[in-house]
């Protein structure tokens, strides 16, 4: 009895503490703080921007490159492996690819630094000054992915498709460039695109909330940053995985806008 | 114009040498594990047996809601839509023998093992590093090598190589869901299932999934004992570490796929 909880205590705690973050945001306290979420912007861009397209390549080139070429040739329609591309990638693919990207740098490097901040006990010194350590830690973290991550995010899916069509194409060749092109555009709509940004966006937002919870909450010295830091990564993993399948289950469900059958 | 260009490319330069120091060391580390795994007196059975239940009690439960929730999501539901367009939604079991069996069973057991496990193999050796514990180790005699690391490399191939299977299972289940949620009989889906699935996807799969296990302990253990002091530092190893295993993991899996693919040509054949 004792681990349920603790799990429920602590998922309370994190509720509560992202809520808190979320109505500071809301209410524009963040705005005092503009240029600092500036400087978040530009670190997230610079620190995490290529490790993100990099997994997005690669999981395009693998599981929705490779397989998709494999999997077309068995069932007898190796032209149509852009139909599989393109929901692979648009759908399913893009999104994980940067919510384990997020997670791993994004959300545990937030963690070592805000935890390092509590540890050297400089969030005790912001709140001494009379700056509220909330608003200027986390608010303006969370403020900085907003502004900044839809962009990488359709950047990442670009990516996955540029590495899909090297796959298919280039490296697997049984389809010409403009069969593939021809399938693979049909098989994509404006809606998809927005409902897959806004899996990757809920990811996003989770893994920094979630990362500003453990790091702002870290205690016991460099060891306890160290586990604070693991802990996020279960929390996070666990959580990119129901988003993913929750924003399947409410965006296509049963529905999967293709534009062909009746 | 040269002098301005230097300090550019200097800057470029170092985080690559950086790169490629770590990687030689690890690969100087794997070789240091393979020779004192083999090579007797062997002193870490006790320690193999606390790491295995330890990654054991740690993964279990992430790793059972992750591949249920996935291959819901991603093979089943979406999978299933393009089936229910053609009317062959029985085709999903030989559709689930690729998406389960070959990709995201193995995928994310690494992505769970690599995520909770080795992070939290990173922090504990971390935490040991930065106490120096480890320096008093080898005072003592005792070597690191094989004490700490032989033991966690060994537990995660094994562990990760038998969550294998468990994530296929779950992943499967995740399947089964999807079905119930079209409406369709398990009938079908089984039979196609089990009528696609070949033995050498099930090999494949789980020496994969033994080659990432030595993989993320090969990372987390070297990200640990490398770990510098400062209050940052433990967690910046952590950090580190799990993206290394991220990008490591999937460039192995697209090289071992798509080998596996190409050799293996029947394994690709609907049956």
């Amino acid at each position: 009895m004792e681990v349920p909880r603790d799990l429920l205590g602590s998922l309370g705690d994190i509720a509560k503490f992202c809520w808190r973050v979320l109505v500071e945001v809301f209410e524009g306290r963040t705005i005092k703080f503009f240029g600092e979420t500036l400087r978040q912007a530009g670190i997230l861009i610079i620190g995490s921007g290529l490790v993100i397209w990099g997994l997005a390549f690669i999981l395009g080139l693998s599981i929705c490159g490779v397989e998709a070429a494999y999997f077309n040739r068995s069932i007898g329609a190796p032209a149509y492996a852009g139909w599989f591309g393109a929901w692979c990638d648009l759908r399913e693919a893009m999104p994980y690819a940067f919510g384990y990207m997020m997670s791993a740098k994004v959300g545990t490097g937030l963690v070592a630094e805000i935890g390092a901040m509590r540890i050297n006990e400089e969030i005790d010194a912001l709140d001494v000054m009379g700056i509220s350590s909330l608003t200027f830690l986390c608010s303006t973290r969370l403020l900085a992915a907003w502004v900044v991550l839809p962009f990488m995010y359709i950047i990442a899916v670009g990516v996955g498709f540029f590495a899909t069509h090297l796959a298919i194409v280039e490296q697997i060749g049984e389809v010409s460039s403009g069969g593939y092109s021809l399938i693979f555009w049909m098989f994509q709509n404006p809606p998809d695109l927005f409902f897959s940004t806004i899996k990757g966006m809920a990811m996003a937002t989770v893994i920094v909330l979630v990362g500003c919870y453990y790091g702002y909450t870290a205690s016991g010295g460099p060891v306890g940053v160290g586990t604070a830091t693991a802990k996020s990564m279960v929390l996070n993993t666990v959580l990119v995985h129901i988003l993913g399948m929750l924003g399947t289950q409410i965006f296509w469900g049963t529905n999967p806008r293709a534009p062909i059958g009746g | 114009m040269v002098a301005g260009v230097y300090p550019v490319v200097r800057r470029a330069y170092l985080p690559v040498k950086n790169g490629l120091e770590q990687t030689g060391e690890m690969m100087i580390l794997t070789g240091k594990t393979l020779v004192s795994a083999i090579r007797p007196p062997h002193p870490y059975g006790t320690e193999f047996v606390q790491q295995f239940m330890f990654v054991l009690r740690l993964c279990w439960f992430p790793l059972l809601i992750s591949t249920v929730a996935i291959c819901y999501g991603a093979p089943g539901l979406q999978a299933g839509n393009a089936l229910v367009i053609f009317g062959a939604l029985d085709r999903l079991g030989g559709f689930f023998v690729l998406a389960s069996i070959r990709e995201i069973g193995p995928n994310v057991t690494a992505i769970v093992v690599a995520g909770v496990g080795g992070t939290a193999i990173t922090a504990d050796l971390g935490a040991r590093k930065i106490r120096e514990e480890l320096d008093a180790l080898q005072v003592l005699g005792v070597d690191p090598v094989k004490n700490l690391v032989v033991p966690r490399f060994l537990a995660l191939m094994i562990i990760t190589g038998l969550f294998n299977i468990f994530a296929v299972m779950f992943g499967l289940f995740g399947g089964v869901l999807a079905t119930i949620t079209f409406d369709a009989p398990l009938g079908p889906f089984f039979a196609t299932l089990l009528s696609n699935a070949s033995t050498t996807d099930l090999w494949g799969s789980v020496l994969k999934t033994t080659l990432f296990g030595a993989i993320i302990a090969i990372v987390s253990c070297y990200k640990g004992m490398t770990a510098s002091g400062g209050a940052e530092g433990v967690g910046r190893a952590v950090n580190q570490g799990v993206v290394i295993e991220f990008l490591a993991i999937f460039a192995f899996n697209y090289v071992f796929t798509q080998t596996l693919l190409a050799t293996h040509p029947e394994i690709s054949v609907i049956k």
